[in-house]
């Protein structure tokens, strides 16, 4: 069975944790895989798929509470690594396998200078001496496009961004010419910008030092840019697998066929994404016919903002404060019934705009005109008035509800809070309603937050500003933290409240393919400036300032044929 | 770091303030009249009158805050109502007795606190770690009051190890005759709470991601533990450390009224009983201020141990 | 803020577990915790029945002999008890007759008299008693359940109030931040620059003794601890979309503060309590051995345990054991509670 070309081979791996004294929790039931010399391997998933839990096991880096059954295999030069002794387990690691995790921040140690973290596994795998060592850091650290190696090997890692601490990772891990290189959603972190450098610094890296990668993400337009093969897993087990160019040309499995159809893409827009359900019950995607979308000169304003500002201040010195622009002289509008896509990287100010606008902090200086009527300038008591017909929706679903209130406790707020509803039973009623509308249960009305899934918890908050019955909505990355089959149930929701009840979207989002998707304008942000605001369609054929080209260059592309045929 | 020291620095003038007005309203307010307690049960008006002139008590309450703070910065409290000792003589010859105690307890406690937390950390979720931290649970429930009494009656009075009590005028004699006790039962009852509050630390360390890094480097777990878990635990130990250092002074007020030493701690006992209020007012005033210059030292301290300390 | 339900058509109600029941459940399986959490009932039970007289009312009676032996200790040689006995023997021996110039003379046979009948009323001393006795022949076991009353309700009241401040003053600093934080920090800084034990000796020196002293005392000086915890919740919470959320429905900043923000902080003030009143059991304990705590004519742990450090040295140790374990079981159950407790209210931390 041991090929010759295979690398490493997995074979019926089982890992469960353990959670209390009576309850287990499967995490991988039964996965085969095999890793060829020098290629690419990814594996891909949804949250839950258990993708990086069967990677640790490789390694043995699973949580203390894992068990791992007698029958699980994973051969590595000839031997079985879940049996290997720790002496042998602990030479493979960090020299013939090595892993790059997801959050750089926390995965290297705070206090140590990140030339001393490269150097100890130098130190400790090919014995080199501290001299020896530190310069072969340096070396590593300007392989993996670090600027100054000199002098960055004396940074601590709060010192360096989140991209470069990303590639000291990279530079430890290929610091003794792994084999094998496990990359566990090394990008998901990272502004798009910053992942396409990453994603070009490994495949790069695989083909110079002729390593393997096992590349774990829940991004397919990742997997088309990077990988040979793939592996598509779903809760604990695998769909599908084969070669890149199988899986996306004719994907077999329904799984696979809607993720890759629930993912928006770039080149077209149809009325309702597919959903998983289409395919998994269905004959698939069957709604295909395009949306048009777009502002016209005659389109009626609901909200324009003027010069909007605002700047946080630190205290630095003895008395003194420093100013920080977040927001700078930001103005748009927003049509009536339209959405708005507020698009940048992190740190451009885009979630600061949204919650400006609505007055959860005071704005530094400019108009938000609602109505004719500036928010701004009015009272609290004034505002209150206004605060029902603006909404807002955030991105963790997991935070935005009150865990100790009950779903209908949440729904039934606001509308108290505003006198909407004659009495409790009306404002109940009411409640029911909405649950139907956002496609949940009337038995949620009894439940807790922790009782739902993401999805769900999205759906809630939704449920939470139609209440009031708002003019207004502003998604702040609402779509961001959920997996791709999630995220497209959301969207549809969010589309079809638009076209019925005339919302207006404001939608925050990093992720430039959903904004495509749902906007008719978009509005790209950079370190608090407006780069420009165009209708979404113009904005992506002719982007008309370089930082858009730029962010646009960055978005993976999916599955390119014309790689595939190289 | 200049910049933040000087910071630093003027921001404990409102916080000693602060100290001023809250001793002088406790003592000088609420504490009622003096001359009452110290004139005793035979007592006249006019005796009473007199000591309340004596002690100044007679003073509107914007003189005698004034008197205070005057006090306080020509380091001058008068003498004690009781022994008529000069107060500042007290609080210098009262110091080295208590730190005699105190400092090795503090040294030995700490180490041997780390040392069995990073052991049973290691050793987590065994039968030994389970067991030794139901030890610890246990130990600390027992009153340091039962440890005294029965310390000193099992190592004084049946096994003779040690003096049962009193103290010497040479630091030597007393160090190695007279301190061994008091020191020995103060470390039994610290290193409990703190192998447990240390051990915690361990594990919150254990379960960050550049544990997990280390170990993916091919480490051995021993290393892990000693270079990368360790070294970061040391931030919030040295958090804790600065927080007990100034009780430091006080700290060993019950083992000096059990074993007869003339320390800081016992004066204090003393004086609260005797209601001798400039003693008491001198040290809470001085160690409050010593407190601060410690809090500040430490937060120094941190930039050596956490680079992730800016000093803006 | 539970909702009414209409009965029209209203879905098969389950109720759903809240978080608080949860946490209950994860208590039910956590069997050293549930151990514990008996004795502490068992305890506070006992609390309770000395409080309303039910048990060790007559604690202060002086059953035994002096320094009585323990009943299962019955044989043992009780020099003391003899020693005292005697001097009781010399003491009734006649004094001297000073009737002729004593003026009160006339009235000693009607005193006489008096003093019998209630010294027949007083039973024959006893030689043992079950857990021993004190110097006055006091039961020693009723002594430490009396004890145990004035202690733990010193501990729970203190705690209580310490509580109290500190989450109000918490939750005031780390919602509005500002202004009120700064003023509240510095009032934080002045209490805690004052080593604690000092602070509190401090206190105790311009108080008059009594348990309400004492309990105010524990209450002043001790929330600092938890007014730092409460605020860190506060201003964590703050930041959290699900109170944005509230603002921008527009609740009022009470709701935000009680109905949003303190059902969330709960768990932690709930373990603060807990850890708290072990620790004020403990001072109270010290504070009244010196002295300083309760009143001569109360008996609690500490007050005992004053005794007991010249008993052990003529060998009667039940007091110091009496005192001693009766503290230390109720402690560590508390304390173990605590750790139950805080596992399961927050399973992530464990």
């Amino acid at each position: 069975m041991a090929d010759e070309k295979n690398l490493l081979e997995v074979r019926d791996l089982r890992v469960a944790f353990r959670l209390d004294r009576h309850n287990v929790f499967e995490a991988v039931k039964g996965v085969s895989f095999d890793i060829p010399t020098h290629r690419t391997v990814a594996l891909v998933g949804e949250s839950g798929s258990g993708k990086s839990v069967s990677a640790m096991s490789i390694l043995g880096l699973l949580p203390e509470n894992a068990i791992v059954p007698a029958d699980s295999r994973i051969l590595y030069g000839g031997a079985d690594l879940l049996k290997a002794p720790t002496e042998r387990l602990r030479a493979i690691r960090g020299k013939e396998i090595s892993v790059i995790f997801q959050e750089p921040m926390t995965s290297l140690n705070p206090v140590f200078p990140v030339g001393d973290q490269i150097g100890e596994v130098l130190r400790l795998h090919m014995g080199l001496g501290s001299r020896a060592a530190a310069t072969r850091a340096v070396e590593l650290l300007s392989e993996v496009g670090i600027p100054e190696p000199h002098l960055r090997m004396r940074s601590f890692p709060h010192e360096l961004s989140g991209g470069q601490q990303q590639r000291v990772m990279i530079a430890m891990a290929i610091a003794c010419e792994p084999k094998l290189l496990i990359a566990d959603e090394p990008t998901t972190a990272l502004d798009v910008t910053i992942q396409k450098q990453i994603l070009d610094l490994i495949a790069r890296l695989q083909e110079r030092h002729h390593m393997s990668v096992l590349f774990i993400t829940h991004d397919l337009g990742v997997v088309g840019e990077i990988a040979d093969e793939v592996v598509v897993m779903q809760s604990g087990a695998i769909q599908e697998k084969g070669a890149a160019r199988e899986i996306f040309e004719t994907p077999r499995h329904p799984y696979t066929k809607a993720l890759l159809a629930c993912r928006p893409r770039l080149d077209r827009r149809p009325r309702r994404l597919p959903v998983i359900d289409d395919f998994m019950n269905g004959p698939g995607a069957v709604d295909l016919e395009e949306r048009s979308r777009g502002v016209k000169e005659g389109d009626a304003a609901i909200l324009e903002v003027k010069g909007l500002a605002k700047t946080f201040f630190l205290k630095e010195g003895l008395f003194g404060r420093k100013a920080v622009p977040a927001v700078k002289d930001v103005s748009f509008r927003l049509a009536r019934g339209k959405t708005l896509g507020l698009v940048g990287e992190s740190g451009s100010g885009k979630t600061t705009v949204g919650l400006t606008l609505m007055r959860l902090h005071d704005a530094t200086g400019g108009e938000v005109l609602f109505d004719g009527k500036d928010l701004l300038s009015l009272s609290d008591r004034e505002m209150m008035a206004y605060r029902r017909r603006i909404q807002i929706i955030f991105q963790n679903p997991y935070a935005s509800l009150n865990p100790r209130f009950t779903v209908g406790n949440i729904l039934t707020e606001p509308m108290k809070i505003h006198g909407i509803g004659a009495d409790q039973k009306a404002r109940v009623e009411m409640a029911f309603q909405l649950l139907a509308r956002v496609g949940l249960p009337e038995a949620s009305f009894y439940k807790y937050p922790h009782e739902f899934s993401g999805g769900q918890r999205q759906r809630i908050a939704i449920a939470r500003c139609l209440t009031m019955k708002p003019d207004v909505l502003i998604c702040d990355e609402s779509v961001s933290a959920l997996d791709v089959s999630v995220q497209a149930q959301v969207l549809n929701l969010l589309q079809d409240l638009q076209d019925e009840f005339g919302l207006s979207y404001i939608f925050i989002s990093h992720d430039l393919a959903v904004v495509k998707y749902i906007s008719d304008q978009i509005m790209v942000m950079n370190q608090g400036e407006v780069v420009e605001i165009a209708d979404a369609d113009e904005i992506y054929l002719n982007p008309k300032q370089d930082y858009t080209r730029k962010l646009l260059a960055s978005i993976p592309r999916g599955w390119d044929a014309s790689r595939a045929a190289a | 770091m200049t910049a933040y020291v000087v910071r630093r620095l003027w921001q404990m003038i409102p916080t000693l303030a602060g100290v001023i007005l809250l001793i002088f309203f406790l003592f000088n307010w609420v504490g009622g009249d003096p001359a009452q307690v110290l004139a005793g049960k035979i007592s006249n008006p006019e005796q009473i009158a007199n000591i309340r002139k004596q002690l100044g008590v007679d003073q509107p309450y914007w003189y005698q805050l004034l008197v205070f703070v005057k006090q306080v910065f020509t380091f001058d409290f008068g003498r004690s109502w009781s022994t008529n000792e000069e107060v500042s003589r007290i609080l210098m010859t009262r110091v080295g007795p208590t730190l005699t105690i105190m400092v090795p307890v503090m040294l030995i406690e700490t180490s041997l606190s780390v040392l069995f937390a990073i052991m049973v950390a290691y050793v987590r979720g065994s039968l030994t770690d389970r067991a030794i931290m139901v030890i610890c649970t246990t130990a600390m429930s027992i009153s340091f009051l039962v440890y005294i009494i029965f310390g000193q009656w099992l190592f004084g009075f049946i096994l003779g190890w040690f003096p049962v009590q009193g103290w010497s005028e040479s630091y030597w004699k007393n160090l190695l005759t007279y301190a061994p006790l008091p020191i020995l039962l103060a470390v039994a009852v610290g290193v409990a709470p703190q192998l447990r509050l240390y051990r915690s630390f361990f594990l919150e360390e254990i379960n960050q991601d550049y544990v997990r890094t280390a170990r993916a480097k091919g480490l051995p777990e021993k290393k892990v533990m000693l270079k990368h878990v360790l070294r970061n635990a040391l931030i919030p130990i040295l958090t804790n450390v600065g927080i007990y250092l100034p009780g430091l002074f006080v700290g060993s007020f019950l083992l000096e009224v059990f074993f007869s030493v003339p320390g800081l701690g016992r004066e204090i006992v003393t004086a609260v009983n005797r209601s001798d209020f400039p003693v008491i007012k001198a040290v809470t005033v001085y160690l409050a201020v010593l407190t601060m210059v410690v809090n500040l030292l430490v937060d120094v301290m941190y930039k050596f141990v956490d680079p992730r300390v800016s000093f803006k | 803020m539970s909702a009414v339900l209409p009965n029209n058509a209203a879905p098969a109600v389950q109720e759903s577990p809240g978080l608080w029941t949860l946490a209950w459940r994860r208590l039910r399986q956590d069997r050293v915790g549930m151990v514990c959490l008996v004795v502490v009932v068992v305890y506070l039970a006992m609390m309770v029945a000395s409080f309303a007289g039910l048990v060790a009312g007559d604690w202060n009676k002086e059953r035994g002999v002096s320094y009585a032996n323990p009943s299962f200790l019955a044989g043992a040689e009780n020099l003391e008890a003899r020693e005292v006995t005697n001097r009781d023997g010399e003491s009734r021996a006649k004094p001297v007759d000073l009737s002729d110039i004593d003026p009160l003379a006339p009235r000693y046979k009607e005193w006489e008299e008096r003093a019998a009948k209630i010294a027949v009323t007083e039973v024959k001393r006893s030689e043992t008693l079950p857990f021993g006795g004190d110097k006055w022949g006091r039961d020693v076991l009723k002594k430490a359940v009396k004890g145990a009353e004035i202690s733990i309700f010193v501990g729970l009241t203190a705690a209580f109030f310490a509580t109290l401040i500190g989450t109000v003053l918490g939750a005031l600093a780390g919602y509005w931040g500002g202004r009120v934080n700064d003023f509240l920090e510095w009032f934080y800084n002045i209490f805690t620059s004052i080593p604690y034990i000092l602070l509190i000796l401090a206190f105790a020196a311009v108080f008059k003794r009594g348990l309400d002293t004492i309990i105010v005392i524990l209450a002043l000086t001790g929330w600092t601890g938890i007014y730092r915890l409460v605020r860190a919740e506060y201003i964590k919470h703050c930041g959290r979309e699900y109170v944005k959320a509230a603002q921008a429905i527009g609740a009022s900043h009470a709701s935000r503060m009680f109905v949003h923000i303190l059902p969330n902080a709960s768990h932690v003030i709930l373990v603060q309590l807990s850890q708290h009143v072990v620790s004020f059991i403990k001072a109270e304990v010290i504070l009244s051995f010196l002295g300083l705590g309760v009143p001569v004519d109360l008996v609690s742990w500490g007050t005992m345990l004053a005794e007991a450090q010249n008993e052990l040295v003529i060998g009667k140790w039940w007091q110091l054991v009496a005192a001693g374990a009766g503290m230390a079981v109720l402690v560590t159950a508390f304390s173990m509670l605590t750790d139950s407790l805080r596992d399961a209210l927050d399973p992530k931390l464990k």
